[in-house]
């Protein structure tokens, strides 16, 4: 189970390709460009001086090819009144040099403002970026446990990344595009009909042709996309079942009827793909047909008002340079508005996350409490989910425990008893009543030092990516190696961690598999043992161990538990018979307390389920 | 890319035609200015205005050329790229057949399935932009500077100094980004390998007090993660603007030099036009081509991951010679001071074991976690090899055997009963293709899973990738139907019956035995209850063998045994 879990939360992870295409639209769109705008209050100076740079550099831009049509004239008249006289003409300062030198002002200066606006841009959309990711990691420990509980982890993770990385790619790229892009359009057909309305129509005539295909060619490309991705997920769903029963497919040695639905489902895949991407990347070139027949019919147009003088050689070539700097953006205008907007949906969710509801805040003046001395006292506790409509998940829950008692939780699924400690650690906030700890209300305690004096194993192991050695002492970094190997031992980890091919030194990856469930929930009993906490609290931590290791923990647990308060949920209920007292939950409430001979006796709910677990050897 | 090339072999012709069709794109790219040049000249020489009109024509035909060489090239190219991804996805999954359970491991079934699938597809498209983006170049470059040097000898000059500056900047700073875009590819998988522990950790995480350290974790990565990529971007706007300056600067030399040329009559006045749109295409190429050239170094890493499971030689394979399953001896299986050991490890994972599996006879091996259980069905299976001793099935070392013939002779029920999707029916024929529904239903009313007569569709209801649609105990009663209806000499249930209750444990292994009589068994369990009537206890503890025997004579002489005997005992009982 915990490798399919594995792999299923790998796959959830997988980055979704690139070039995938899919078109998001924000909700508000209005909304979240205001909201960028004030995140980014620190950068306002530098935003204005960005756009003052494109205002300048478009002018620049829309001002060259004019000047440069006026320069070709003055060279092309001069140059036909020195043949006309026989002589040889040479640009000097004098003649069209002068000239020739501002048009190259003219270029330097646009190109200054490009490479200022672009530079600028660069590190104001990846400081926002780093300000961003800041600022949700930040979150992530603000939220209450239960944001968590609704989530996929991929969805999260998302935001910290595939999200950010289109709001900054699109502010660096995008936003200077759009803006340049506008501006030599408008600029470009403003001068172009002053140049001649009838070759301006033309371009215009084309350009529109222009915008109505790529429609046509998005439609299709989206369709044959999402086929793609169909055949892709049949893949997928193929591969990883084989993948993942891959020992099945060995020892009923099906290797050759395998490889042949793989075979075949791949060649089905190359088919879609096939089709998808073309119709991706033939966009460019019937785009570029269409520019090239408008240019024909351009140049054919100009060539005959040449000819009849109506145009001058330098307007000829100045239209043609309008012409390409005005087809640039409209080839680009999809894929730009597109962008704009999947960020722009991209930064709403972001935000989205930044506004969820926190945690309650800590108490202004806490008590301080460090080394507790154990006794835990539930007081008419109510717990619900605060928007959730029905009944509470914990109706009254009333108990108490000495310092040094063991206290065993039992129940069926989804009984609550992971609630229970959930609201003992302050994951959740209880909705009425109070928890006392040493008699001390847990909610005028920080939770850090709450926590401090608890010592937790989960069923649902967690490591991460270091060495074993690091794991185990991820409660205490500065413990010692001999103390790790010790703790180690207590929870009967030891030979196993030997046996791996590093040692203690191993490292533990989340793609390893050579680490059983079993095997790491000792690991995580290693890393309490070592924490050496006031009050224990182990939730199914030896589920997935096998009995006779069970026994030998909780044989090492009882030296460790000794004068400790201990809380224990299990299932197998050999485990805890010996509790000082045993609480029994049903649907959020407890329906019966008691020690294992007490509630034996009752004949009631533990009886009854006490009684199914017993086996005739 | 030398992982690609054995790949391609099979494609040659359809590289050459992409290759040449490329070409004949590039040249009417760079015709269509020069036509447009020469209307010029016409209007301003001549102006025949018959001239022109051929002059468009001819345009026109270029355009449509050029388009259709463009398209055909696009076609080609997604069609190799198509192909490609398709050949390089079966011979992963074909390579991946050979491969034993550590080999397997070793990289990990995530991993496995992230590079047969988002790593192809990524190559795939790098591939696509390798071919529309990169390959142009070189014929652009050149084809400009010979038709520069037509037009005039001094602008085929100026057009070489263009070219050598933008393309030397270009591979300079692309050497540079490469590795500062392979060390982000390398901080963003930080970021969601720290990230995902964030998340999937917050409980330990808060119970543990660290949120601190993460956070100061998280924030580390985020910076190392947001300084390359301002290093690297600028990198990128260095060489923008570096090919837009030169841009303007070869503008207005050409408008200098061109007219001085223009002036000598060695050139028209229309040349202008066209040299210039011969330097902004090759500038336009160039750059385009350095936006391929940056997102490169990801696939290439993704080329790697798929290059080192291609090269991973299997653990296991075949002997040259094999010999072929003699069947019917008494013993079917025998370990010979069997030891096991991963590579590296410092404690053997099994060590010395020595037992004999015998037809008609069921024999049980019963441990802890992790004391190396499992890996004995393994080994029996050649899905490790024994580094010390020897296993024989039917007399003959199980390494001088196919891997195919040993594992027709043994049914195995693995600890993870996986199903695969598709029905039930299709799921237990794997065992054999042949069995009649009468055969299915024998062997489903044999491993107690009559609960298929009640499902709608009965032997044809649908099972979900994993089978995640049953209960564990309605997969694990499946595995082992499917398991039955192989005739085998050996069976193996590795730990199958620990998701039954007690009654239908007993139910199953009574029906079991009359099933089975002929065969040997192998039963490894947790339960005492499974296998206290089997013929021999095998006692494992920390890989060694503790014990060896009947459940009577085991309870009396061997603590390991009565040591677990009494765990699920204590107070009476315990539910698996």
């Amino acid at each position: 189970m915990a490798d399919e879990k594995q792999v299923l939360q790998r796959s959830d992870a997988e980055p979704q390709l690139d070039y995938e295409y899919s078109i998001e639209r924000p909700q508000a769109a209005g909304k979240t460009l205001k909201r960028l705008w004030q995140t980014t209050a620190y950068a306002h100076g530098r935003l204005v001086l960005i756009l003052c740079s494109v205002l300048i550099y478009t002018a620049l831009m829309i001002a060259a090819p004019w000047y440069s049509a006026g320069i070709v004239n003055l060279l092309w008249d001069t140059i036909k009144a020195s043949q006309s006289v026989g002589a040889a003409f040479q640009v000097t300062w004098r003649q069209g040099g002068e000239e020739i030198a501002f048009l190259a002002l003219l270029y330097f200066g646009a190109w200054l403002f490009y490479t200022f606006q672009s530079y600028m841009m660069l590190t104001f959309a990846e400081g926002l970026n780093l300000r961003l990711r800041t600022a949700l990691s930040e979150k992530l420990n603000r939220l209450p446990l239960c944001y968590f509980d609704g989530q996929r982890t991929g969805a999260v993770l998302s935001r910290f990344t595939n999200d950010l990385d289109k709001v900054s790619e699109a502010l660096q790229n995008g936003i200077l595009r759009l803006f340049t892009s506008t501006g030599l359009l408008i600029g470009s057909v403003v001068m172009m009909f002053q140049f001649h309305a009838g070759l301006a129509l033309v371009f215009i005539a084309f350009a529109l042709l222009a915008v109505v295909v790529t429609r046509l060619f998005s439609r299709v490309t989206l369709e044959r996309a999402s086929t793609r991705q169909q055949k892709l997920s049949l893949v997928t769903g193929l591969i990883e079942e084989a993948y993942s029963g891959q020992v099945l497919i060995k020892a009923f040695t099906q290797e050759t009827r395998s490889a042949a639905k793989v075979h075949a489902a791949t060649e089905e895949l190359a088919w879609a793909t096939e089709k998808a991407d073309f119709a991706i990347n033939a966009i460019d070139p019937a785009i570029r047909l269409i520019n090239r027949l408008g240019q024909v019919v351009i140049a054919l147009f100009a060539s005959y008002l040449l000819i009849g003088g109506s145009l001058t050689v330098g307007a000829f070539q100045a239209f043609f340079q309008y012409v390409n700097q005005a087809s640039e953006p409209l080839t680009e205008a999809s894929y730009v508005i597109n962008s704009m907007q999947s960020a722009l949906a991209s930064a709403e969710r972001v935000y989205a996350l930044l506004d969820e509801p926190e945690m309650s805040a800590d108490p202004a003046v806490p008590v301080a409490l460090t080394q507790a001395k154990g006794k835990v006292v539930f007081d008419h506790v109510r717990f619900g989910y605060a928007d959730a409509a029905g009944p509470d998940l914990m109706a009254d829950i009333d108990f108490a425990v000495a310092p040094g008692q063991k206290i065993a939780i039992v129940g069926a699924t989804g009984a609550g008893k992971t609630t229970l400690i959930n609201l003992l650690m302050r994951f959740y906030d209880v909705k009425s009543g109070h928890i006392y700890l040493d008699d001390v209300d847990t909610a005028s305690l920080t939770r850090h030092d709450l926590r401090e004096n608890f010592g937790m194993v989960l069923q649902d192991t967690w490591l991460f990516e270091g060495t074993i050695a690091e794991n185990i002492a991820y409660g205490k970094p500065a413990a010692t190696r001999a103390e790790i190997i010790a703790a180690a031992k207590a929870a009967r980890v030891d030979f196993f961690v030997r046996t791996m091919p590093k040692g203690y030194d191993t490292i533990v990856e989340n793609d390893n598999e050579n680490i059983s469930t079993g095997q790491r929930q000792l690991l995580t009993i290693a890393r309490v043992v070592l924490r050496n906490p006031p009050v224990l609290i182990l939730d199914e931590a030896t589920s997935s161990v096998d009995t006779r290791t069970e026994m030998e923990i909780n044989h090492a647990m009882r030296d460790l538990m000794a004068g400790r308060t201990a809380f224990i949920i299990a299932h197998r209920l050999s485990t805890i018979v010996d509790a000082d007292k045993i609480l029994v939950m049903d649907h959020g409430a407890i329906i019966e307390q008691g020690t294992h001979r007490e509630l034996l006796q009752k004949g009631g709910a533990y009886a009854a389920l006490y009684n199914s677990q017993f086996a005739p050897v | 890319m030398r992982t690609l090339i054995p790949f391609l072999k099979p494609y040659k012709g359809l590289i050459l035609l992409i290759l040449v069709i490329t070409i004949v794109d590039v040249g009417g790219t760079l015709y269509i200015p020069t036509l447009v040049a020469d209307m010029i000249n016409i209007g301003v020489y001549s102006g025949n205005l018959a001239l022109v009109l051929q002059k468009g024509a001819l345009m026109f035909a270029v355009a449509l050329v050029a388009a259709a060489a463009a398209l055909l090239a696009c076609y080609f190219c997604v069609r190799l790229s198509a192909l490609l991804g398709r050949d390089l996805r079966n011979a992963l999954y074909d390579h991946s057949l050979t491969f034993s359970t550590s080999d397997f491991e070793r990289i990990g079934t995530g991993s496995m399935i992230t590079r047969t699938l988002s790593d192809v597809s990524v190559v795939q498209q790098a591939f696509i932009w390798s071919l529309q983006m990169i390959l142009p170049v070189p014929a652009m470059c050149a084809l400009g500077v010979i038709m520069s040097f037509a037009i005039n000898r001094t602008m085929g000059l100026v057009m070489i100094g263009v070219t050598v500056i933008v393309l030397g900047g270009a591979i300079i700073i692309t050497h540079k980004a490469s590795f500062i875009y392979e060390k982000m590819q390398g901080f963003l998988d930080r970021i969601n390998l720290v990230l995902r522990e964030n998340v999937t950790g917050i409980r330990v995480i808060r119970a543990f007090n660290k949120e601190q350290y993460e956070e100061k974790r998280l924030r580390k990565t985020f910076e190392d993660y947001a300084l390359s990529a301002i290093k690297a971007n600028s990198l990128f706007f260095g060489l923008e603007s570096l090919a837009i300056f030169v841009m303007n600067a070869c503008i207005v030399s050409i408008l200098w030099l061109g007219s001085n040329q223009v002036g000598l009559g060695r050139m028209a006045i229309g040349d202008i036009t066209a040299v210039t749109e011969y330097a902004l295409l090759i500038l336009f190429y160039i750059i385009m081509a350095q936006m391929v050239v940056i997102v490169l170094p990801r696939s290439r890493v993704c080329l790697r991951r798929i290059h080192e499971v291609l090269q991973q030689a299997p653990e296991i394979s075949d002997a040259v010679t094999t010999v072929p399953v003699l069947a019917g001896t008494e013993t079917v299986c025998r370990f010979d001071n069997v030891s096991f050991c991963f590579p590296d490890a410092e404690a053997a994972t099994l060590s010395d074991l020595t037992f004999a599996l015998r037809r008609g006879t069921t024999t049980a091996i019963i441990g802890s976690t992790g004391s190396g259980k499992s890996t004995i069905a393994k080994l029996i299976l050649r899905f490790h090899d024994v580094t010390g001793g020897a296993i024989a099935v039917d007399g003959v070392d199980v390494r001088r055997l196919s891997q195919e013939k040993l594992r027709q002779h043994i049914a195995y029920v693995p600890q993870k009963a996986w199903l695969f999707s598709g029905t039930i029916a299709a799921n237990l024929r794997y065992g054999n293709e042949d069995a009649t529904p009468a055969d299915l239903w024998h062997a489903l009313d044999v491993a107690q899973a009559g609960f298929v007569r009640d499902l709608p569709g009965g032997l044809d209801a649908p099972v979900a990738q994993g089978g995640t649609n049953f209960s564990g105990g309605q997969k694990q009663r499946l595995a082992i139907a499917r398991a039955l209806l192989k005739k085998a000499d050996l069976y193996i249930f590795d730990d199958s019956f620990s998701a039954l209750d007690f009654k239908t444990d007993a139910a199953l292994r009574h029906a079991l035995a009359k099933e089975v009589a002929g065969s040997a068994v192998l039963i490894i369990a947790q339960r005492v209850s499974t296998i206290a009537q089997a013929e021999q206890i095998l006692v494992l503890d920390d890989g060694k063998m503790a014990g060896l025997g009947r459940h009577e004579d085991l309870v009396a002489s061997c603590p390991v045994y009565s040591h677990i005997v009494s765990s699920q005992t204590k107070g009476g009982g315990l539910h698996g």
